[in-house]
């Protein structure tokens, strides 16, 4: 089993009336609210999180890409990935990911992660996200309804940078180039292990098990929907004969404390930040014509397959949100019962923790990073033992479990 | 008005064709919302023969997939008026039909007698922006296309399903409804992206001075979809056409006032 930190570096300090106030968090949150002052302090604590996940034992830390927001500052996931590569010595560095179809050409994203690659020294996690609604379509003006088209060309056109000797021409419709060279390349052969955040549409489990990429399941819905998804992603799988946990990764918020006073005092306010200020999206924004599968609707998936939204379309106490599954917390012994539980029904080999989530301030995103990190993961690392990780970087930590078996 | 399936360039797109009433030929090209015979089209097959295709990615009609922009849809349009062998005849077309109607006399002016264009998109004017469509919540939605909020249609689009809020179980029958519903949705809401997503602009103004036949731009009072004072510049730049400003009519004015949109069609034809 892997356990890797994620961290969305959000805004952490949105007005308290913000979701009464202002429309949106997303595309077109008001620009007034940007403090650069507080930029330049969220910016540092978050690659201080990072660096910190790392060292208190984490297998890899995971950033990510969101566009015209509060909720996640980092239009450039390669920008931290590339500090991170520099400010850790052993872990994956997860950039999960780049959007491949925002780029134009895409070669773009080929190049900086062959960049990240050579830095980190082969510790890369390429992931390829589709994009939500609001990155891709409203941010970036994308056509939802091409979008996945365009998707699939640019991660044609990137595997081909990356694993073709020669010099070759590329036509695709959206995207012609007369000499494809990429240069630098990789430092993982034949590339890095690939990941792609799914959500939005069942499709992507099909494209996850023909292509062997990591279907990452990425939603605050918590666990019990996610077990829905789950449960139709490995009926695609085990159809085509996959069933290695490996294949497959989910997202969870959680918190650890020594108590239940300790829990509320230190954590309800800021996990209700994340959920009612930082999920506070106009739902237009959230699902646009064609952005669904046509295939996802049919199959009546679609409030199930939505990651964005939903979950914060009602105002939710820290309470109801624990028992929903939308954010584990407990004490350490309480979170690794429940988290070994959300692995085995989920059948994941790649759980990805978000420590610090909403207004989470650094000294208390720290604590639950290494209360985390120290209490809870290596009670799960022994999990999955007869199946062998195939979507690790070659040059990234595996750490040993030694003395971390529960009797 | 009798409905069937035309066959367009060997198969690559099978086309829904409405036709009905007597007379000279009559393009009608449907907007946004789709196409159905409305009292509108039964008022204008009083006289007229009118034809009235449904755009590949509405309702049954296949082949948006062969279609990437609009100078595709130009041609498709021009491949079914040739299968046809629809020549000089008046068109009207409605909201994003209406697009397609200047598009298409620009193209070949020569194809139409007479051009009517309602409420179309096409334009964009930063101060005046177009409204984002495909963002509205549904009421809005529903407001911006109807005078009266209150009228059984505008009430149903406020009303309708929507994807991502909808529990739907695909098991039950009133799912399978729904289900239906969303997907037709989803197949001509994208269809209309493809023309319309994220600016309602492809170019038009550089190829609506060729629309010079006599010509018509009607427009609802209220419309808040496309804002009316587009009616200007439509008429700014088409050659022969002349502005009408429809009174409690909005988008939707082909359905909100057919009587009037009617008349003022049948005077263009006279002329």
């Amino acid at each position: 089993m892997k356990i890797e930190m994620f961290h969305l570096c959000p805004y952490r300090d949105l007005p308290e009336d913000f979701r009464e106030q202002h429309h949106s968090v997303w595309v077109d949150v008001p620009r007034h609210l940007f403090d650069g002052e507080i930029a330049n302090r969220t910016y540092n604590q978050t690659l201080d999180e990072l660096k910190y996940a790392a060292e208190v034992g984490y297998d890899g830390i995971c950033v990510n890409e969101h566009h015209q927001n509060a909720y996640g500052l980092m239009p450039s996931p390669n920008i931290m990935a590339a500090a991170m590569s520099r400010e850790t010595e052993d872990v994956a560095i997860i950039v999960m990911g780049n959007s491949i179809a925002l780029y134009d050409p895409p070669i773009r994203v080929a190049e900086e992660f062959a960049m990240l690659d050579c830095i980190s020294g082969g510790r890369l996690v390429a992931g390829f996200p589709v994009g939500s609604a609001m990155d891709t379509a409203f941010g970036y003006g994308v056509n939802p309804a091409t979008l996945r088209e365009k998707y699939a060309e640019a991660e044609e056109l990137i595997l081909r940078a990356w694993e073709e000797d020669d010099v070759f021409a590329f036509d695709g419709k959206y995207t012609q180039l007369r000499y494809v060279n990429l240069w630098p390349r990789p430092l993982q052969k034949p590339r890095p292990p690939i990941w792609v955040p799914g959500a939005g549409s069942i499709e992507t489990w099909n494209t996850c098990i023909e292509k062997g990429h990591l279907y990452a399941y990425l939603s605050y819905s918590g666990f019990k929907r996610g077990k829905q998804v789950m449960d139709g992603f490995w009926k695609v799988a085990r159809a085509a004969g996959v069933d290695n946990p490996y294949h497959a990764g989910f997202l969870q918020l959680v918190c650890v404390a020594d108590n239940e006073q300790e829990l509320h005092d230190k954590y309800a306010a800021h996990t209700e930040y994340f959920f009612n200020k930082m999920l506070h999206i106009y739902p237009g924004f959230a699902d646009p014509p064609g952005y669904r599968t046509i295939d996802t609707i049919r199959a009546g998936l679609m409030a199930q397959t939505t990651s964005f939204g939903r979950a914060g379309q009602e105002e939710s106490t820290f309470d109801e949100l624990r028992d929903a599954g939308n954010v584990v917390a407990g004490t350490p012994g309480q979170v690794a019962d429940q988290l070994e539980q959300v692995i085995n029904d989920l059948r994941i080999g790649h759980l990805m923790i978000l420590n610090q989530f909403g207004s989470i301030p650094h000294d208390l995103a720290k604590e639950n990073i290494r209360r985390t990190a120290q209490e809870v993961v290596p009670k799960l690392r022994h999990l999955w033992p007869e199946y062998e990780d195939h979507w690790w970087p070659q040059n990234a930590v595996v750490r040993d479990n030694i003395g971390a078996t529960p009797e | 008005m009798n409905e069937r399936a035309i066959s367009v360039r060997n198969g690559r797109f099978e086309v829904d064709l409405l036709e009905g009433g007597s007379g000279d030929p009559l393009l009608f090209l449907h907007g946004v919302s789709g196409l159905e015979w409305t009292p509108l089209l039964e008022r204008l097959s009083v006289g007229h023969t009118v034809i009235a295709p449904r755009t590949p990615g509405f309702g049954e009609s296949t082949g948006t997939e062969n279609l990437d922009d609009i100078h595709d849809l130009v041609i498709f349009y021009l491949d079914l008026l040739d299968q046809l062998g629809l020549h000089e005849i008046p068109s009207v077309g409605h909201s994003l039909g209406g697009m397609f109607a200047a598009e298409l006399a620009a193209t070949q002016p020569d194809r139409f007698s007479h051009v009517t264009l309602v409420s179309p998109f096409g334009l964009w004017d930063e101060a005046n922006p177009v409204a984002d469509l495909f963002s509205m919540a549904l009421p809005d939605l529903a407001r911006a296309m109807y005078a009266n909020e209150k009228s059984e249609a505008a009430v149903a689009v406020a009303t309708a399903p929507q994807a991502r809020m909808t529990e739907v179980d695909p098991e039950t029958e009133t799912g399978q409804a729904t289900i239906k519903y969303l997907v037709d949705r989803a197949k001509s809401m994208s269809t209309a992206a493809k023309y319309l997503w994220p600016i309602p602009n492809r170019g038009l103004a550089k190829r609506l001075h060729r629309v010079r036949q006599p010509g018509l731009v009607i427009w609802g009072e209220c419309d808040g979809i496309v804002p009316p004072v587009y009616a200007e510049h439509f008429a700014a730049q088409m050659t022969n056409a002349t502005v009408h400003i429809v009174p409690d009519a909005a988008h939707m004015v082909v359905d909100e006032q057919p009587q009037i949109v009617a008349g003022l069609i049948d005077s263009l034809l006279s002329r």
